[in-house]
């Protein structure tokens, strides 16, 4: 196992740097610059932003400039931010607590969500509940985000006043308090609950589906003549097995909410991110774009890593060399 | 078992469209129910003369764009920041509504327009305790003009004798600043200019607050980020990356009695403006004009304009530019014939379309000035070009566009086929193609073919500076500062003189506006040669100018003591909540 691990840890390092090289050169394959776009004139002059090009040395060949940006993301130096004009590692750090507490809540709703509804449809099979449920899971499906996200704040926030509209804390509240957790708590539900509705109805529909087939499986019809309560064959011998797949999900589900998150902070205005990256690519600030480029790549990477890992844990008779 | 699931997915789906229907119809009955409160009148729109401002109160203020973070003023970028500077900090000089310079913190006083004295009000404190001196003015003028200074505000410090030595490293200081003791200086520019004052970099910077801080690591320092001081109504309390800020009253304020406690400002998502000033969760916004229509309905808030600063233009590419050597090198025949360039204007209905895609806030323009401006001429002393297709199609016959091959479409006047190719900038924003489509359809109405193309916007004003030959007639849009001098745009060694417009007399009314000797202070003779300028460029039609937009600003009604003009909004000091 441990072997394994390594070994797939090694071969992420030419992926991380043929990934660097697709990151870069598309980045600079983005028409304009950071300083090009609609010019406000009272506010700046053509010298100004020809000397900015310069320094930012954009009129380096471009191998050149790979070569300075791929030695000093090795060395740990994101650059510094052409719009924020501060160093990305700290632009990120700023935004990444975000995300992560969204991230978070959203697989925590998903997976409570998703077992709930899953087991219930998966023991329930063809019933009213069931119908209903997979009517809901349907509708999270065909509803694309930012139509919900839309609809979410439409609803929840303006007309029912359950949920805050936008933003993600409460600004008069002291820092540190309960109140500030309990204030960044409400601010985070809505917004979590639309980025997990497609992933919790793909669970609760992949997890029912596993149910039904292994119920149908010899060792529960065994384990029925043995006179093994129902309850305990669902819970204890059928769920183990379905919920290997599950599982594995997991891995994959790290990079896609920190990914998927862009939409659902725009619609929220929820400072992760998400935001930070549609923003940055709006503006061709080049060293936030392939600053954050590169760690969702990395994360996608260690995604996958614990996915396997993961598998090897929950079921034995897949655990590689 | 198969058939009755099918059933249940389509009574859910039915259920889900009569959920979305009655949602739909909801909005809409809200909206209709009342159209009262509104006005369109700006200038005094909120100034209710009834009762005394009271005091106290909390003002949330809405932001439909992300700041940036960097809030001083000789660091800023984008319009979104300096929004949010506004309310805790101020300069030297103001603008009154006619855009004169009124003074603020300073006064000033010069005889030749060239050597000035600045005199600063004794006891006003910055947020931090200190008090303001010239110091801290010189602090930010040098600071400006360091060579490490990443900002793009050295124009306004170039002109001070000395600053290029300064910048170049070979002075330690810039000599034509003067300091006779902590309230008075002289400032000596390098030569004398009408617009010395209101180009000069007016906004002090605390030099106690900036200590031991590097020019170079200032933009990214927490006294530019996160912990900001300035001398304004309100001081920033508590920032939020991102998302919101706090501001609160300063007790300190020199310039009269602060009103409200203290003012949240929060970043919101435009989808989210009418239901968030609808439900009271923000009390003021600058509005886009697309949902100004739908806050209008609203009747607890209130829309007040103020005439902008800014137009809009379709340029005709006249020839190409040398940045190197700065001179406009070729010419470029397509759009030559100046009645070919007068019957594209004429073909245009401007009113129909501002009312079609800025919902009417928002008139035709008909000189290279707002007409807010004080130095912008009357329509009768312009050449004024309205829809008119006949006219267009006359003067096109008389420029030999006609059409000889019966294809419906003129022909150029040596026969060959003759298709205008329009482009324009191209962002999310869905209107803007249908809004470019539109023009092109007036074109082709008087019988000129006419393409449009779709330029991504980064992509498009790169394209447009440099001239790319597949850029024939442009849409853009310039802004005009206070400063009235409009040489940066329009004279034939200017690279932002899109058009490429080169006429030698326009430029030596631009030369001459700002000569001392010919004009002098008579502000009034220079808005007349201005005039004169404005008359030779609308003969010359090297643009036809569409449309000037209005500032919108949705306020609550709980606002009182709110009011805007060309110049901006008056000091948020003076606002209120009505309790």
């Amino acid at each position: 196992m441990l072997k394994y691990t390594l070994r797939r840890v090694l071969g992420m390092i030419p992926m991380l740097f043929l990934v660097s090289v697709v990151v870069f050169f598309l980045a600079k394959a983005m028409p304009g610059d950071s300083l090009s776009g609609e010019i406000d004139p009272t506010n700046t002059n053509p010298e100004y932003i020809a000397e900015m090009r310069e320094k930012l040395g954009y009129n380096d060949p471009v191998y050149v400039q790979y070569y300075r940006w791929v030695t000093d993301f090795m060395s740990g130096d994101f650059g510094k931010s052409t719009r924020y004009k501060m160093p990305v590692a700290d632009l990120i750090g700023e935004k990444l607590p975000n995300t992560i507490f969204l991230a978070l809540t959203s697989l925590l709703i998903t997976y409570v969500l998703a077992f709930a509804m899953g087991m219930y449809s998966g023991r329930k099979p063809y019933t009213l509940g069931d119908n209903l449920i997979a009517g809901f899971n349907y509708a999270g499906i065909a509803i694309p985000s930012f139509v919900a996200g839309v609809f979410a704040v439409y609803f929840f926030a303006f007309k029912l006043n359950w949920f805050p509209f936008a933003g993600s804390v409460d600004i008069e509240i002291d820092k540190g308090t309960i109140e500030y957790w309990m204030s960044r708590i409400h601010h985070v539900m809505l917004p979590a609950f639309v980025l997990g509705m497609f992933s919790t109805a793909s669970y609760t529909q992949f997890l029912r589906n596993d149910l039904i087939e292994n119920s149908r499986k010899d060792f529960v019809r065994t384990a029925l003549a043995k006179g093994t309560p129902m309850g305990k064959i669902y819970n204890v011998h059928i769920l183990r097995n379905s919920i290997i797949p599950l599982v594995t999900f997991l891995g994959f589900d790290i990079a896609a909410l920190v990914g998927g998150a862009i939409i659902t902070e725009k619609i929220f205005t929820y400072p992760g991110i998400g935001l930070l990256f549609l923003d940055s690519v709006n503006n061709r600030d080049y060293p936030t774009v392939m600053a954050i480029t590169m760690m969702l790549s990395a994360m996608v990477l260690i995604g996958n890593l614990i996915a396997d890992i993961l598998y090897g844990i929950v079921d034995p008779r897949i655990r590689l060399g | 078992m198969k058939r009755k699931s099918m059933l249940w997915l389509f009574a859910m789906i039915l259920v889900l469209s009569a959920f979305l229907a009655a949602c739909g119809g909801g909005g809409s009955d809200d909206a209709s129910e009342s159209d009262s409160g509104e006005s369109k009148d700006g200038e005094k729109a909120t100034e209710e003369q009834s009762g005394e401002p009271q005091q106290g109160g909390t003002l949330t203020y809405g932001l439909d764009a992300t700041p940036e973070g960097l809030y001083n003023w000789a660091f800023y970028g984008i319009a979104t920041d300096a929004e949010i500077i506004e309310f805790f900090d101020e300069g030297l000089i103001e603008y009154d509504e006619n855009l004169q310079p009124i003074p603020n913190l300073a006064e000033w006083e010069t005889e030749d327009n060239q050597h000035f004295t600045f005199k600063f009000k004794e006891g006003v404190k910055w947020h931090n305790g200190e008090e303001l001196t010239v110091n801290d003015w010189v602090f930010a003028l040098e600071t400006i003009a360091h060579p490490d200074y990443d900002g793009p505000r050295y124009a306004n410090v170039e002109t001070i004798e000395g600053a290029p030595a300064f910048r170049a490293g070979e002075a330690d200081s810039i000599s034509g600043l003067k300091v006779v003791d902590d309230y008075t200086i002289e400032v000596t520019f390098d030569e004398p200019r009408l617009n010395n004052l209101t180009n000069i970099w007016s906004y002090p910077m605390s030099q106690k607050e900036f200590e031991g801080i590097e020019v170079a690591d200032m933009s990214g320092s927490e006294q530019v980020r996160t912990k900001p001081v300035g001398l304004g109504p309100f001081k920033v309390e508590n920032i939020v990356p991102g998302e919101s800020i706090e501001l609160v009253k300063n007790e300190d304020y020199w310039n009269g009695e602060v009103n409200l406690d203290k003012i949240i400002i929060r970043v919101i998502d435009n989808t989210a403006t009418v239901g968030a000033l609808q439900n009271g969760d923000i009390d003021m916004i600058s509005l886009q004009p697309v949902s100004a229509p739908d806050v209008e309905k609203l009747d607890n808030v209130e829309v007040v304009t103020a005439p902008g600063l800014s137009y809009y233009y379709v340029g005709f590419k006249l020839g190409k530019f040398d940045n190197a050597s700065k001179t406009i090198t070729e010419e470029l025949p397509k759009y030559q014939d100046v009645n070919l360039r007068k019957a594209m204007a004429h073909a245009i209905n401007r009113e129909e379309w501002i009312d079609a895609f800025f919902f009417g806030y928002g008139k035709p323009v008909n000189k290279p000035v707002p007409t807010a401006h004080w130095i912008a001429a009357d329509d009768s002393e312009v050449n004024v070009y309205e829809y008119d297709p006949e006219k267009a199609k006359q003067l096109l016959d008389e420029a030999g566009f006609v059409d000889t091959n019966d294809d419906g479409f003129r022909e150029d006047p040596n026969g060959e086929e003759f298709v205008v190719k329009f482009s324009h900038y191209a962002t999310g924003n869905p209107t803007f193609e249908s809004r470019s489509q539109a023009i092109a359809q007036y074109w082709e109405e008087v019988g000129l073919k006419s393409e449009v193309e779709m330029v991504e916007v980064n992509l498009y004003y790169d394209m447009v500076e440099k001239d790319d030959p597949s850029i024939e007639t442009f849409f853009g849009g310039w802004g005009t500062g206070t400063d009235p001098d409009p040489s940066a745009l329009w004279k034939a060694d200017q690279l932002w003189n899109y058009p490429r417009y080169d006429n030698p007399e326009a430029d030596a009314l631009l030369e001459q506006a700002l000569s001392v000797e010919e004009v002098g202070d008579d502000q009034e003779k220079r808005a007349q040669v201005y005039a004169e300028w404005q008359k030779k460029v609308t003969e010359d039609v090297p643009m036809i100018f569409i449309a000037e937009l209005d500032e919108i600003m949705g306020v609550g009604e709980k606002v009182g003591g709110f009011s805007m003009d060309v110049s901006g909004y008056n000091n948020p000091a003076e606002w209120y909540l009505k309790q």
